[in-house]
C-alpha cells in the first residue's frame, strides 16, 4: 500500500492537519444532528479524508464494511427509458458516488436515484442515528439542472438523509444548494503542515530525514499533501540513505508543459503554434484536465517573463479561462491563449530590442 | 435513323397532330383568361370545340387499325412521335368527353334525337354532326338540326335547347304557343348564358382538367428525338450504346437488330470500356440481320432453318446477349436532364418506357411484382413494345424504398448463379430452357435505368458495383443559352444573349430552373435583365455542398480580377452572400468550425504580430461558446450567427493557392482517446479495493498520483539478481513493493511485441521488454516527444513481480476468507495487513532459505503458497521457453539463464514443501466450491493443533 493510503488518518481524532476542523466536525456529531454538509478545497488537501472519518465518528466501524456495487438504474424520463449505470460504493450506514459520472445525465440521477436513496429510511436496529448519510463527490462538475433538482431533495428528505457534498471550488456550486449546507473549508495544507506529516510518516517508517529534506518536497509539491507523501516515497525508493540534495522527480505532464512553455517562448509564429497544438492534444488525450494544462503553463510562461508583461499576461490568462468554462473545444481557447501571448510578447520583444 | 422506316405515314401523323392538338391548346389559351374579353361568351364558343370532335375519334381507331394490320407479333418499335400524338389525342378525346358530360343536362332530350338522326358513323350524317356519348361509353354522332327560327343572334344558346325546339315543333301539340314557348325559352337560355359566362371563371379555375393549365415550358419543349437532346453528347451515347446492346436480347433474333453499322458508328463516338461484351454482340447481331434478311418471318425455328446451328447460335445468344452491366446508373445533379435522357435514348430504341420515380409505392414487395412486370413480361397486347423500366431517384430511396435496389440486386445476382449454372448443365433445347428460367427466379430481360443525384448515397453502394455508371456533366453554357434562345423566341420572349447566359451560369447549367425561370419572367412580363438575379425572382437552388468544399471556399480566396473599383466592392459583397449561403446551406457548424481550425494555421497568410491569429482563434472562441450555449438553451435561431464567424475567418486569413485541406481527425481523435482512456482508467479504479480506489479520481490520478507511482513502481534499489541474493532490506522493499501493487490491483502482463518500439535502441530495456504494465498506466504519461525519465524493471525483475503478485493476490483471497470468519471489522483491516505483512515475508522467505526458521508462523498457508508457487511456476514455465525462442540477441544470454533459475526456485519451493509435509503428519486439500461431502466449520487452526 502506499504511504499516502497508509497514514492515512481514519478517525476525526488523528487528523494532523486540519485538526480545527476535526475538532468541530467532531464536536457537531456529538450532538444527535448534523446539518447537510459541503466541503470545498483545492485537491490534495484532505476533504475525503475528512469526510471519511466524518462517517467513521457517526456510524462507528459500522461504515467501514463498504462494497462496490455497478449497478445500472432505469429511468423512464416520459418519452424513453434511460439505461444508466453507476458506481458506487455503499455501507449500510451511507453511499457514497459521483453523481457526475452520468455525465449530461446527471439530472436524472439527482432525480431519480438520489430521491429514491434519500427516501428510504434506514433500518437500523439501535436507533442509534435516524438518517442515513449520502455522500456525493465532484459537485460542482454537476450541471445545473442537476443542483436544481438536488436542493429539493435535500429539504423534502432530511428527516432520514444527510447530504455530504464534495468539491473542489464552491464557485459552481449554485447558491441555493450552498444555502442549505454547512460549507466547510478545507483549504491546502502550509508548508510547514506538510513537512511535518512528513516527518510523522518518516519516524513511523523509520527514516531518517536530512534538514532541509522534507521542506523541500513541500515547497515542490504546491501544497498539496498527496502529493507531498507520493513524492517522499517516490525519493525513498529511489535512493534510500537521502541526501539533503536529492532530486525530487517531477510529475510528468508538469515537465511536458514547461517544455511547451520553452517552446512558445523561443518562436512565435502560425507554424510554431501548430506545433503547440499537437502537444496540447497529447496532454488533453491524457485526461490532464485543461484548467490545469493553462495554469501550469502561465505559471512556467510568467517565471521567465519580463516584469512588465506579467500582469497582462495573467489578465488574458484568466480571460480565456472564463472562456474557456464556456465552451466545449477546449483546445481552441488553450491556443488562443498562446497566439495572444505570442503576439502579445513578440511585440514587447519588438518593441523593446527593435 | 433506322427507325424512320417503320413509322407508318409521318406526314399524316403531323397533319393530324397539328390539326388535332392545337386548336386544343387555343381553346387552352382561351379559357385561361376569359376576362380579359378576348373571347366573349358566344355561342359560338362551343362550335370550335365541337368541330375537330368528328374525325378526332376516327382518327385514332383508323390509325390503331392500320397500324395494327402492319404490325407483326413482336411489333416494329413505332416512332415516339406517334406514340406521343396518339397518346395525346386520346387524352382529348377523353377531357371533351368528361366536358360535355359536365354540362350535360337531363339526357331524355338527346335520347329523343338519336332516335331521328343518329349514326354511328359521322360520315353517314349529312351537314353537322355532334357526337354524343352514352354514359356506358357508347358513342353515336347526332345530326344537328336547324330551325329558322332560332336566330344566329341569339348568343349563348346550348345545344340542347336546338334540339328541342325542332322536336317540339314538330309535335303541335302544346298547350302554349310556339312562338311564346320559344320566347321563353330564348331568354332562359340568355339568362343561363350570361351566368355561366360569368361564373365561367371560378367553374373553370377549380375543375381538374389540365385544359386550362398552361403547359410547362420545361415539358414543351423537352427534346423529342435523340438529336435534339441538350445533354452532352458522349453521354448521350454511351447510354445509347448500352440501349443498344439489348437489342439481340430483346427484340431477339428478328428484324429489330441493329445493324452493325449502326453500332459500330455508335461505338466510334464512345468509349470503348466493353470490347469483350461489344464484341460478342457484334457476332449475334450480325446473325439476326443474316436472319432477317433471309425471311420476314419472325419465329424461324431451328429446325426449319437451312443454318440450324446457326439459328440456335442466335437464339441462346438472344438470351444470354444481355450486356455485361444489365443496369445503368446515371448521376448528376438535377436539371440536367437525366431523366429526359433516359426517356428519349429508351424510346429511340423502340421501348415503351415504364417509370417508376419516388412518388410511387417503392416498398419491396409492391415494387417487385411490378418490376417483374415490366421486365419480365411481354404485355399480352401484341401489339405494345417491350418495355424499359426507368426507376427514377432511385437514391432517395431509403427505408421503404430500398425495396427496389434490393429486387435489382436480387435479379443480378440470380442471373449470376444461372449462368454458372447453365455452363455444367450443357446443351439442351434453348427454348425449353428460356421459359423455365422465367418461371424459376427473376431475371432481367429488359434494360433498367437508374437514376439518381448521389451516386455515393449509401443506398447504392452495391447497385454501383454491378451497374453500369454514367455521370453526367454539366453541359456547356453555350449550348445551354442556344437551347434557350430558340424557346424564347419560339414564346416570343426578349431577352439578351448575356442575359441568357448569366441565367445559365447561376443556375449552374440547370435547365429545367432556367426554364421555370423563364416562363416566370415571361407571365409577368418582366424582361430578364442580369440584376435581376439578385432579387427574389430567381431562387438559387438550395444545394449543399460538401463539407470539404466549404473548407476549401473559405479558406480560399477567389482570384479577383482587375476591374474597377467599384465592381471589386460590388464582387466583395457577392462573394460574402455566396460564402453565407454556403455555409448556412451546410449547417454542420460544429464540423465546419473544426475544420478551419484544423486548417487554418497552416495557410501562409502574412502575419508578422500573430495579431490575425489571435483574432480568429478569439473568434473561433466565441463561435465554441456560442455553440455551448445554443446547445444548453435550445435556442437554435442563434446558430444563425456562426456563418459570419467563419466568413471573418475566411477574410482575414483566405489565400489564392489552393490550400490543402485535411479532414480534422486531431480533435476527433483526442476526444475518442480521452473517452477511452478514462474508461479504462475507470475500471482499473473499480478493480482495486474500494478502501484505495474512494480516494482516486481520474483527475487527480493523472495529475497527482500517476508519475510518483510509476517510479515507486520501479525501485532502483531492487537489483536484478536471483532472490536469494536479496538482503534483508532489499527482501522488504520487494515485500512492499509486491503488497502496492497488489492493493492497487497493478501487474505486468506479456505485451505484443511493438515493433515501433526499436526506434529507442538507448533504453534497452524498453526494447526488448515484453512484459508491461496492467492496466497500462504508463500510457498517461506517454506524450508524443517527450522522454520521461521512468526507468523500467528488469524483465526478470518484473517476472519475478508477476508470480510475486499473482501469489499474493490468491493469498489475499483465502485470508479475506478465514477472516470473514472472525466477524470484527475494526481488527478485520489491522489483521489483514499484518498477516499480509507476514505471508509477504513469508512467501518470499521459505524459498530463499528453504529451511525451517519461519516454520514457527508456518500455518496451512505455507502448504497453499508452495503448492500455488509450484502451479504458477508451472505456468510459466511455459512462456519463458517462448522467449527463449522467439529472439536472438543479447538478452538470449540472459533469457536462457532465467528459465533455470525459475526451475532452481520451484525447486526450492518444492523442496520447502515436502520437509514441511515430513515434519507434519497432516496434509489436507482445499479444493474451493466444490465437495460432496457432509459440511461443517472447521478452523484450520483446529486441525493443526497437536
Amino acid at each position: 500500500m502506499l504511504w499516502v493510503d497508509k497514514y492515512r488518518p481514519k478517525t476525526l481524532d488523528k487528523v494532523t492537519v486540519h485538526d480545527q476542523v476535526a475538532q468541530n466536525l467532531r464536536k457537531l456529531v456529538s450532538e444527535q444532528d448534523c446539518p447537510h454538509l459541503l466541503f470545498y478545497g483545492p485537491s490534495g488537501s484532505g476533504k475525503k479524508t475528512l469526510i471519511l472519518a466524518l462517517i467513521k465518528q457517526m456510524f462507528g466501524a459500522g461504515a467501514e464494511k463498504v462494497k462496490l456495487e455497478n449497478k445500472t438504474w432505469k429511468i423512464d424520463t416520459g418519452t424513453r427509458t434511460l439505461e444508466i449505470e453507476l458506481a458506487m460504493l455503499s455501507s449500510s450506514h451511507h453511499v457514497e458516488m459521483n453523481p457526475s459520472d452520468a455525465g449530461f445525465q446527471d439530472r436524472y440521477v439527482v432525480q431519480e436515484v438520489i430521491k429514491e436513496m434519500a427516501k428510504n429510511r434506514p433500518i437500523d436496529a439501535k436507533g442509534k442515528r435516524a438518517f442515513k448519510v449520502l455522500v456525493l463527490n465532484e459537485v460542482d462538475k454537476l450541471s445545473r439542472e442537476a443542483q436544481h433538482s438536488l436542493r429539493r431533495t435535500m429539504e423534502k428528505y432530511s428527516s432520514s438523509c444527510r447530504l455530504i457534498l464534495c468539491c473542489n471550488s464552491s464557485s459552481k456550486v449554485t447558491e441555493a444548494v450552498r444555502s442549505r449546507c454547512l460549507n466547510v473549508r478545507v483549504n491546502a495544507p502550509s508548508e510547514d503542515q506538510i513537512v511535518q506529516v512528513l516527518e510523522f510518516i518518516g519516524k513511523k517508517e523509520n527514516l531518517h530525514l536530512p534538514a532541509g529534506f522534507a521542506a523541500r518536497i513541500a515547497a515542490q509539491s504546491n501544497r498539496n499533501l498527496r502529493r507531498a507523501i507520493l513524492f517522499f516515497e517516490t525519493c525513498k525508493v529511489q535512493q534510500y540513505p537521502f541526501t539533503s540534495n536529492q532530486v525530487v522527480p517531477p510529475l510528468d505532464w508538469e515537465q511536458y508543459v514547461s517544455e511547451i512553455a520553452t517552446d512558445i517562448l523561443t518562436e512565435q509564429s502560425p507554424k510554431r503554434l501548430y506545433a503547440v497544438r499537437q502537444k496540447f492534444y497529447e496532454l488533453l488525450v491524457n485526461c490532464i484536465p485543461p484548467e490545469s494544462i493553462l495554469k501550469k503553463l502561465l505559471a512556467e510562461l510568467l517565471r521567465k517573463l519580463d516584469a512588465d508583461l506579467k500582469h497582462e499576461i495573467c489578465h488574458w490568462a484568466a480571460h480565456y479561462e472564463h472562456k474557456m468554462r464556456l465552451g466545449s473545444k477546449a483546445i481552441f481557447h488553450l491556443e488562443a491563449f498562446v497566439a495572444k501571448f505570442m503576439s502579445v510578447y513578440k511585440e514587447f520583444l519588438v518593441a523593446t530590442f527593435g | 435513323m433506322e427507325m424512320d422506316m417503320d413509322m407508318p405515314d409521318p406526314d399524316e401523323l403531323e397533319w393530324m397532330e397539328s390539326h388535332g392538338l392545337l386548336p386544343e391548346e387555343e381553346e387552352d389559351a382561351y379559357f385561361d383568361e376569359p376576362d380579359e374579353g378576348f373571347v366573349p361568351p358566344h355561342g359560338d364558343s362551343d362550335q370550335p370545340r365541337d368541330s375537330p370532335q368528328p374525325q378526332e375519334p376516327a382518327a385514332p381507331r383508323t390509325n390503331e387499325a392500320s397500324e395494327g394490320g402492319l404490325k407483326r407479333p413482336p411489333p416494329p418499335p413505332p416512332s415516339e412521335q406517334e406514340d406521343e400524338g396518339e397518346r395525346s389525342k386520346r387524352r382529348n378525346v377523353g377531357r371533351e368527353d368528361e366536358d360535355w358530360l359536365r354540362y350535360s343536362p337531363p339526357p331524355a332530350p338527346e335520347v329523343v334525337i338519336a332516335e331521328k338522326t343518329i349514326s354511328r358513323y359521322a360520315s353517314e350524317i349529312h351537314g353537322d354532326s355532334v357526337p354524343v356519348t352514352a354514359p356506358n361509353g357508347d358513342r353515336v354522332y347526332a345530326k344537328l338540326a336547324f330551325e329558322g327560327l332560332v336566330g344566329q343572334g341569339i348568343s349563348g344558346t346550348r345545344q340542347w335547347t336546338h334540339f328541342s325546339i325542332p322536336n317540339r315543333g314538330h309535335t303541335g301539340l302544346l298547350s302554349e304557343s310556339f312562338h311564346s314557348l320559344t320566347r321563353r325559352a330564348e331568354q332562359e337560355a340568355l339568362a343561363k348564358a350570361l351566368q355561366e359566362s360569368t361564373d365561367s371563371i371560378d367553374h373553370e379555375a377549380c375543375s381538374v382538367t389540365p385544359i386550362v393549365t398552361e403547359k410547362l415550358w420545361v415539358e414543351k419543349y423537352a427534346p423529342n428525338s435523340f438529336t435534339e437532346l441538350l445533354s452532352d453528347e458522349h453521354t448521350n451515347r454511351e447510354v445509347l450504346l448500352w440501349l443498344k446492346q439489348w437489342d439481340s436480347c430483346v427484340f431477339g433474333s428478328h428484324i429489330r437488330a441493329t445493324g452493325d453499322e449502326v453500332l459500330s458508328a455508335l461505338r466510334r463516338h464512345s468509349s470503348t470500356t466493353q470490347k469483350n461484351a461489344s464484341n460478342r454482340n457484334f457476332f449475334s447481331k450480325s446473325k439476326g440481320v443474316r436472319v432477317v434478311s433471309l425471311d420476314d418471318t419472325p419465329l424461324n425455328a431451328p429446325s426449319s432453318n437451312p443454318e440450324g446451328l446457326g439459328g440456335s447460335f442466335s437464339r441462346m445468344s438472344s438470351v444470354d446477349n444481355t450486356p455485361e452491366q444489365k443496369v445503368l446508373l446515371l448521376c448528376g445533379p438535377p436539371g440536367l436532364g437525366k431523366t429526359t435522357l433516359a426517356h428519349v435514348a429508351a424510346r429511340h430504341c423502340g421501348y415503351h418506357v415504364v417509370e417508376i420515380n419516388a412518388s410511387d409505392d417503392r416498398s419491396a414487395s409492391s415494387i417487385e411484382t411490378k418490376i417483374l412486370d415490366v421486365v419480365q413480361m411481354n404485355s399480352i397486347m401484341s401489339d405494345s413494345k417491350p418495355k424499359c423500366l426507368v426507376i427514377d431517384e432511385i437514391d432517395g430511396a431509403l427505408g421503404d424504398g430500398k425495396g427496389a435496389v434490393e429486387v435489382i440486386l436480387k435479379m443480378i445476382n440470380a442471373e449470376k448463379s444461372n449462368n454458372s449454372d447453365r455452363s455444367t448443365n450443357g446443351e439442351e433445347t434453348q427454348v425449353r430452357k428460356a421459359s423455365k428460367k422465367s418461371h424459376k427466379i427473376a431475371k432481367l430481360l429488359r434494360p433498367v435505368i437508374c437514376i439518381c443525384n448521389d451516386l455515393y448515397a449509401p443506398a447504392l453502394r452495391q447497385l454501383r458495383q454491378v451497374a453500369k455508371v454514367h455521370v453526367f456533366v454539366q453541359p456547356t453554357i453555350s449550348r445551354v443559352v442556344n437551347r434557350l434562345k430558340y424557346i424564347c423566341k419560339t414564346e416570343g420572349f426578349k431577352t439578351s444573349l448575356i442575359a441568357l447566359s448569366a441565367l445559365a451560369e447561376y443556375t449552374e447549367c440547370d435547365i429545367r430552373s432556367c426554364l421555370n425561370t423563364l416562363q416566370f419572367l415571361n407571365k409577368k412580363r418582366v424582361a430578364l435583365n442580369v440584376t435581376a438575379f439578385d432579387s427574389q425572382v430567381i431562387g438559387q437552388k438550395d444545394k449543399s455542398k460538401s463539407i470539404l468544399d466549404v473548407w476549401k471556399q473559405v479558406l480560399q480566396k477567389k482570384k479577383v480580377k482587375r476591374t474597377a473599383k467599384s465592381e471589386s466592392h460590388f464582387n466583395e459583397d457577392k462573394d460574402i452572400n455566396s460564402l453565407f449561403t454556403l455555409i448556412s446551406n451546410r449547417g454542420d457548424y460544429d464540423v465546419t468550425m473544426d475544420g478551419i481550425h484544423e486548417n487554418f494555421l497552416r495557410l501562409s497568410y502574412h502575419d508578422p504580430m500573430l495579431q490575425k491569429t489571435v483574432k480568429c482563434l478569439d473568434i473561433l472562441g466565441v463561435s465554441d461558446s456560442l455553440t455551448q450555449y445554443v446547445y444548453r438553451t435550445q435556442q437554435m435561431p442563434l446558430h444563425a450567427y456562426q456563418p459570419p464567424i467563419a466568413i471573418t475567418i475566411s477574410r482575414m486569413v483566405a489565400q489564392v493557392e489552393k490550400p490543402n485541406i485535411e479532414w480534422p481527425k486531431a480533435l476527433q481523435r483526442s476526444r475518442a482517446l480521452l473517452l477511452e482512456k478514462k474508461d479504462m482508467l475507470k475500471t482499473w479504479q473499480n478493480q482495486m479495493s474500494p478502501f484505495v480506489s474512494r480516494h482516486l479520481s481520474v483527475e487527480s490520478f493523472v495529475e497527482d498520483i500517476a508519475s510518483p507511482f510509476l517510479h515507486i513502481l520501479s525501485p532502483l534499489g531492487l537489483r536484478p539478481v536471483a532472490l536469494n541474493l536479496l538482503s534483508e532490506r532489499e527482501k522488504d522493499e520487494l515485500a512492499q513493493l509486491v503488497d502496492t501493487m497488489v492493493s492497487y490491483s497493478v501487474t505486468y502482463r506479456n505485451k505484443k511485441f511493438v515493433p515501433q518500439e526499436k526506434a529507442n535502441i538507448s533504453v534497452v530495456q524498453h526494447e526488448v521488454s515484453s512484459l508491461s504494465l496492467y492496466p497500462p498506466i504508463n500510457d498517461v504519461i506517454n506524450f508524443k516527444g517527450y522522454q520521461s525519465e521512468h526507468i523500467g524493471l528488469s524483465l526478470a525483475m518484473k517476472q519475478v513481480l508477476v508470480h510475486e503478485v499473482e501469489k499474493q493476490k490468491i493469498i489475499k483471497d483465502s485470508s479475506g476468507k478465514l477472516l470473514n470468519q472472525t466477524n470484527d471489522g475494526d481488527i478485520k483491516s489491522e489483521a489483514l495487513s499484518a498477516i499480509r505483512k507476514k505471508t509477504v515475508a513469508d512467501s518470499i522467505g521459505p524459498k530463499l532459505h528453504s529451511s525451517k526458521d519461519s516454520s514457527k508462523h508456518n500455518s496451512c498457508m505455507l502448504e497453499m503458497q508452495s503448492n500455488s508457487t509450484s502451479s504458477v511456476n508451472d505456468k510459466d514455465s511455459r512462456p519463458a521457453k517462448k522467449h527463449s525462442i522467439r529472439t536472438v540477441n543479447f538478452f538470449e544470454r540472459f533469457r536462457k539463464e532465467k528459465p533455470v533459475d525459475a526451475k532452481t526456485r520451484s525447486d526450492a519451493g518444492q523442496q520447502g514443501a515436502t520437509i514441511l509435509r515430513d515434519s507434519r503428519p497432516l496434509i489436507f486439500k482445499f479444493n474451493e466450491g466444490f465437495t460432496n461431502a457432509v459440511k461443517r466449520p472447521v478452523r484450520v487452526r483446529d486441525l493443526l493443533l497437536n
